[in-house]
């Protein structure tokens, strides 16, 4: 392209009037060289946002195994109620041991009711609790944080002074006391909300100094320098890089919100009506179960119920953080060229 | 300091011997050899310079001569130290205990990183003592020697001991590293680009250092370096490294005037410098082999122009070309035939003349630019006195259509700020931009209504490409999505297709082919080049009609550096752009400034001192601060002037939250007179040449300056 | 220890948290629909007192009068709590600030001693895992602590109570102290005192398994270090080596897991002392809550909260000694 001549038609078709008869030698006018079709890019999405994460996913057993913990759980509460019936009591003989008899694999309480049944069916609100917390407390932090991260000046000093505050409160006591004033319905979405409403603060400040990093490096600059208007430089520039640390959040935060409405309702700080696992957890501590050996696997089942999800969080957050990093990513796309750049091993 | 031919060997006996040294790492995707069969000796009391680009293995031979290659690497072969009036050893087959006291009792190393070679919760003297008494010396006399070596390296001992890692500053710490390697006076010193993250009168003076600690403390100096021109103003001897192996050896003055190996005339001709004609100047073409790849024969043949077929089937032995100067080449005698470092025979190379001054509307104009920082006070501010930073002070500055200005200076010295000012990215806290004489920072109601550009017009014309470009590019984004971002936002009337091929023919057009092939990869997937070809390319995209190239070349090796430089020159003639080119190398502006016709600024401490044509700027210096930029530069010939005292006062830069009074450079400045320390000179034409403007009382004959006294260093404390 | 201007930021943000804290508690009693005053009037009615005597009784124990307008009721509120004056227990009638006395430093003994031994235990673990990365003992170890991290605290109580107390008799069922031994300084009493602890202790040490997964990359990531390999060429010790390079750089951010352990230690205190019947602070704020006896709740609730500022407050002033480089800006180049 050193030819002079080039040189007005190429400006000119950066000008934006380009020629589509691609008849022309320069690089900008060669148009219809590789069309692409709609079918073409339908593939690349799908190898992008489909094939590929799932390949990195099964790659992994850590993530094999949380994956399936997790889906477990999903189906219970979801077709897990239509296929188990809801139990009630004197349904079947008091304290049947576990694995005893197929009628109630987990065995029964001290007054006939199914404890799988009852595992089951608590899975729902439970389901319904953790999302919405999670939910909730990501999306304040994220937002919190980046907007006070971004935006900075007094935005940021109120928006960090709030979120100090929150900081400093213990969670648990606040919630505590935040029920026993509100009097709580039993909407599990209100309930997930609520265990949710400090533990934003500390998602909050990571995302905060995370943005101020990121607003400082070059590639930020280049799209301001560009005249990318700032929302698309929040969505395109500064969520992606936070992506694997918002997932890990997510799954900590569902983590805590079974953790603390189990632990309320076990203390009996919030009014139920159906059975959970704090419930359980709790009716069996008021029976003493705890004392009495044959009474055991009342304690144990809800517990493993609890652990058992949280188990199955903690794998697949750790493994998610890997479907968003460049470097796995590019390995398990097919439309990324397959070889890895030359690594140096000596500098 | 020695006065007679310091260069000159005194003795020719080895202190080390390396008998087929290699070193070896198990990997994946093979066993990859690092070091492959290095033999070679180091004599007493010599300065050896090893070059190489990254990649070469050049760090691993330093570690393997202290036998500490990290782990899982293994050295094999044979290294054999000769201590003064002891018998020699074996390092490889050292015990553990012994080996322990080898290391620094017997050979010293600095590393590159001497950020992070302090542990950074300790004091200085911490480190000191504890290395003392790991090798049961005595503490009092270890620490009073320290002292002195401290001194010897112009630092105060009792306020650099007491200080924590991070209080010091970057050259304070690679000094202090220093003097940690020599407390309990070893033989050799190994240094790894001991000078690598320095600026140029810091790295300049370390060298100068360096030579008079070496005389005083008996040394023999192991100096490991990319950097071809900065080892050749200390270097007794080079060897140059390619691919894992040592393709030349010989005396610097041979090396550098009769260099036999193909690569090293290459390399020569490919190092920007201050001398040799610019024409001359050219990239090496190709890329350094991967360690588990290394091709058959001589490695280095797929680059070779003299590569024949006993290139491709025979590895070259070591051939002699002098006395004590040999070449792993089996064409070695008609490689300068055939590779000539003097500039080929062409007509005059016509260079675009620009036009300066009076010649048109200024393209951007800057005028008394300011800017101040304040330093961070995070949070409830309240009590806090926050400090005010002024990086860059009263600037002004023309830059016209097709214009070429680099800014030249110190790191800190507030040179990207003021570009970052110009091209609308960080509000001026005085002072004007004007683009195409409409003020950038909002007022422009001067301005008539029709003729008035829109925000978004400005914002295209004035773009960007930063210094690394590994973080200029987002990590997550493939290259298509990258450079889609301003194609989607600008250009409404392309579909998909249009702009992919648009972006396909961009990337042929620097060169990145299969095209098709790079346009669907992450960043990480291409090599710093390319990366910053696609950097390159985003900004052109938008027809900018400035561009700030932020230390665009810094992040690459020196063999591409030539080329992007190339590439940028000719990417501004296709676009008609003008440049603002940051840069902290001399050698470097130099090259882009001859090369278009351009201009050179020179800033410190936030104030353009000098500016003009590189002609005057390089060969005809005014202001004493480009003197000593011009000192510090490594030169590629070999220089009588090396033991001459640095035209410098203190090589540390001063605390910009408090920059001197008067002109700002008196502190540092060996021509300071009183009134430099009172006021500050205004800029005055320099020389006849045109656009040549000074900020030193020195160029006004008739100013009260040179009936002065001059200040001593008494003064200044 | 200069007074620079973080720390006095950190004293700025510390008041201004009790501050928040008092003002939540302030509307939360006197503003909100459904408030607590409300609810105790209709509780005491309900048990048969004559309202006039029931809206004497709950200004007086609520401190807080509904008849006087906001601002005033607000100071008179932080007046009085800041005197120490929390209002009186509805159940007992006893000012609440004096039975809170008594009921926290059990919590604050057992809290800090499961904050020492987790943060050793994490620091321990995660330095041993580091140093034989991929080994046995790291796969084991690793997958010790993510069980751990799993478990939630009262989960593990439970197990240590049926099985250590119910099942083997190993420990006591519940209680602080064995009964009828004097309190003060005397031996049967103190080993008392310690016995009833391991219990409650040991529950709160699953936090010790995400610290050591903190510990275990830090360590990994001190042990690449440029300085950690200039220390071994210079031929240093393997213990300066050890305690002075490897293990004091990777302890410094294990700092935030310290803070976030001590938010939530003091937050679980409330299940950890149902559960052994240890009648500490957070047993005193469960009874309060399940019998919505207002003045101990809120007073309850300020009381641990002020308690974490305060900790996190120390914690602050202790890293900054520890790590030169904390406290505000770095202060590049003097």
């Amino acid at each position: 392209m050193t030819d002079r001549d080039h040189k007005e038609t190429l400006t000119d078709a950066l000008d934006g009037t380009i020629s589509t008869d691609g008849g022309t030698a320069t690089p900008f006018e060669t148009v219809s060289q590789v069309e692409e079709s709609r079918a073409d890019r339908f593939w690349t999405a799908y190898d992008t946002y489909v094939r590929a994460p799932l390949s990195i996913v099964w790659g992994d057993w850590r993530a094999r195994i949380g994956f399936a913990i997790v889906l477990c759980y999903l189906l219970m509460g979801t077709v897990g109620t239509v296929v188990i019936e809801p139990t009630a009591p004197a349904e079947g003989p008091a304290l049947i041991q576990p694995f005893e008899t197929m009628d109630y694999p987990l065995g029964t309480d001290d007054m006939g009711r199914d404890l799988f049944s009852q595992v089951v069916h608590s899975t729902q609100e439970m389901l319904k609790m953790i999302t919405a917390g999670a939910l909730f407390s990501v999306t304040l932090g994220t937002l919190v944080g980046a907007v006070a991260g971004y935006k900075g000046g007094w935005i940021d000093t109120v928006l960090s002074s709030i979120t100090d505050v929150f900081i400093n409160i213990p969670g648990f006591p606040l919630v505590m006391v935040l029920v026993a004033i509100f009097e709580m319905g039993e909407n599990p979405y209100m309930i997930g909300i609520l265990l949710s409403v400090a533990s934003w603060s500390g998602l909050a400040r990571a995302i905060r100094s995370q943005v101020l990093t990121l607003r400082q490096e070059s590639f930020v600059e280049s799209a301001r320098t560009m005249g990318l208007p700032t929302h698309v430089i929040v969505s395109k520039e500064i969520v992606p890089p936070l992506l694997p640390y918002i997932v890990i959040n997510l799954t900590n935060a569902a983590r805590r919100v079974i953790f603390e409405a189990a632990a309320l309702y076990y203390l009996g700080i919030l009014p139920f009506e159906k059975l959970n696992w704090g419930v359980t957890l709790q009716l069996a501590y008021e029976a003493e179960a705890h004392a009495r050996p044959q009474a055991l696997h009342w304690f144990l089942v809800p517990m493993a119920a609890i652990t058992g999800i949280s188990i199955g969080l903690i794998l697949l957050g750790q493994s998610l953080d890997r479907v968003f990093n460049p470097r796995v990513r590019a390995r398990h796309e097919k439309t990324t060229a397959d070889e890895d750049t030359l690594e140096a091993t000596t500098h | 300091m020695t006065t007679t031919q310091p260069h000159r060997l005194q003795t020719h006996e080895p202190i080390l011997e390396l008998n087929d040294v290699s070193v070896t790492f198990s990997m994946d995707r093979g066993d990859s050899r690092v070091v492959d069969e290095v033999t070679l000796d180091i004599e007493r009391n010599e300065v050896l310079g090893i070059v190489g680009e990254s990649g070469s293995g050049k760090s691993m031979l330093a570690s393997a001569l202290l036998d500490a290659v990290v782990d899982p690497g293994t050295v094999s072969g044979e290294i054999t130290f000769h201590p003064q009036d002891e018998p020699s050893v074996s390092v490889l087959e050292l015990s553990k205990a012994d080996r322990q006291r080898f290391r620094w009792e017997q050979i010293a190393m600095v590393f590159q990183g001497a950020m992070s070679s302090f542990n950074p919760v300790r004091t200085i003297r911490t480190h000191f003592v504890e290395t003392l008494s790991a090798h049961d010396d005595d503490i009092e006399t270890g620490m009073k020697r320290a002292a002195g070596i401290l001194e010897d390296l112009y630092l105060d001992p009792d306020r650099v001991l007491d200080s924590y890692p991070h209080e010091l500053s970057g050259g304070m710490k690679q000094r202090a590293l220093i003097a940690l390697s020599l407390v309990l006076e070893p033989e050799v010193l190994v240094m790894d680009e001991p000078t690598a993250a320095l600026d140029l009168l810091m790295q300049r003076s370390i060298i100068g250092l360096l030579e008079e600690i070496k005389t005083q403390y008996d040394l023999t100096i192991v100096f490991i370096t990319h950097d071809l021109p900065l080892v050749a103003d200390i270097a007794d001897r080079v060897a140059v490294l390619y691919a894992f192996e040592i393709a030349e050896l010989g005396p610097t003055e041979e090396i550098l005037s009769e260099p036999a190996h193909p690569y090293t005339r290459l390399l020569l001709k490919s190092t920007p410098n201050l001398q040799a004609p610019i024409e001359s100047m050219q990239p090496v073409e190709g890329a350094a082999p991967d360690p588990v790849n290394v091709p058959e024969g001589c490695s280095f043949h797929p680059r070779c122009p003299l590569a024949d077929e006993t290139c491709q089937a025979n590895d070259p032995d070591a051939a002699t070309v002098s006395d004590r100067h040999t070449a792993d080449c089996h064409h070695y005698e008609a490689a300068p035939g055939a590779i000539p470092l003097e500039p080929p025979e062409m007509d005059e190379i016509e260079r675009t003349p620009r036009h300066h001054g009076s010649a048109g509307e200024p393209l951007l104009s800057l005028d008394g630019l300011e800017v101040h920082f304040e330093t961070e006070q995070k949070g409830l501010g309240l009590f806090g006195e926050p400090e005010t930073v002024s990086a860059v002070d009263g600037v002004s500055l023309d830059i016209y259509e097709n214009d070429v200005v680099v800014l030249v200076g110190e790191s800190g010295c507030g040179k990207t700020t003021l570009g970052k000012a110009a091209i609308g990215l960080q509000e001026p806290t005085g002072g004007t931009v004007r683009y195409r004489g409409q003020d950038i920072y909002g007022d422009d109601s001067d301005v008539d209504a029709t003729d008035r550009f829109s925000a978004d017009e400005i914002r295209r014309a004035l773009q960007i490409v930063h210094q690394d470009p590994g973080s200029s590019l987002n990590p997550h984004h493939r290259i298509r999505s990258i450079l889609e971002a301003p194609l989607k936002q600008w250009y409404d009337d392309l579909d998909g297709n249009d702009r992919q091929s648009r972006i396909l023919g961009l990337l042929e057009h620097v060169g990145m082919t299969p095209a098709d092939d790079y346009i669907d990869r992450y960043p990480h997937q291409l090599s710093g080049g390319e990366q910053q070809r696609v950097a390159l390319i985003r900004a052109m995209l938008l027809n900018p009609e400035l561009i700030l190239a932020d230390e665009p070349i810094s992040a690459l090796d020196v063999s591409l550096r030539v080329e992007m430089m190339d590439l940028l020159i000719q990417l501004q003639e296709t676009f008609n752009t003008s440049y603002l080119f940051v840069s902290h190398d001399l050698s470097n502006a130099r090259y882009i400034a001859e090369k278009t016709g351009g201009r050179i600024g020179v800033v410190y401490l936030g104030e353009l001192v000098e500016i003009g044509p590189p002609e005057q700027i390089i060969h005809d210096p005014q202001h004493p601060y480009t003197r000593a930029l011009r000192w510090a530069t490594p030169q590629l010939t070999y220089r009588d002037d090396r033991a001459q005292t640095p035209p410098i006062r203190t090589i540390d830069i001063p605390d910009p939250t408090d920059p001197p009074s008067g002109c700002r450079y008196h502190t540092r400045c060996p021509e300071a007179r009183k009134v430099c320390a009172q006021s500050a000179p205004a800029t005055k034409s320099g020389s006849d040449a045109e656009g040549h403007e000074v900020a030193c009382y020195r160029v006004q004959d008739d100013h009260d300056y040179w009936e002065d006294a001059p200040i001593d260093d008494a003064d200044l404390d | 220890m200069v007074f620079n201007n973080w720390r006095i930021r950190r004293v700025g943000q510390a008041v201004f948290t009790v501050w928040a804290v008092l003002t939540l508690s302030f509307a939360l009693v006197r503003l909100m629909p459904g408030n607590p005053m409300g609810a105790m009037l209709v509780q005491l009615e309900q048990s048969g007192m004559n309202p006039a005597r029931a809206r004497e009784l709950v200004e007086a124990r609520l401190s807080v009068r509904p008849d006087q307008p906001i601002p005033i009721a607000y100071m008179n509120y932080l007046t009085s709590t800041l005197q120490g004056d929390l209002g009186q227990s509805i159940a007992s009638g006893e000012p609440v600030a004096n039975e809170i006395a008594q009921a926290l430093p059990w919590t604050l003994f057992v809290m800090s001693w499961s904050l020492c031994i987790t943060f050793v235990l994490g620091v321990v673990i995660g330095a041993l895992m580091a140093y034989w990365e991929g080994g046995r003992l790291d796969v084991g170890l690793t997958s010790w602590a993510i069980l751990m991290g799993s478990i939630p605290f009262y989960v593990l109580a439970f197990l240590l109570l049926i099985f250590l107390s119910y099942r083997f008799g190993w420990f006591p069922t519940g209680g602080k102290y064995v009964a009828g031994t004097e309190p003060g300084f005397n031996l049967p009493f103190i080993s008392g005192v310690m016995y009833h602890a391991i219990l409650p202790v040991l529950s709160m040490l699953v936090a010790s398994g995400v610290a050591s997964l903190g510990m275990r990359g830090n360590s990994i990531r001190v042990l690449g270090s440029d300085y950690l390999r200039v220390a071994r060429l210079r031929g240093l010790s393997d213990l300066t080596i050890s305690s002075q390079y490897v293990a004091r750089n990777a302890m410094l951010p294990m700092y935030t897991t310290l803070l976030i352990n001590i938010g939530e230690m003091f937050g679980g205190s409330v299940v950890l002392e149902q559960v052994f019947q240890y009648k500490g602070l957070g047993y005193y704020l469960y009874r309060a809550v399940n019998i919505r006896d207002y003045p101990r709740m809120m007073g309850g609730f300020m009381v641990i909260t002020i308690a974490v500022v305060i900790a996190l407050f120390i914690a602050d002033m202790t890293y900054s000694m520890i790590d030169p480089r904390a406290g505000g800006a770095s202060n590049e180049s003097y």
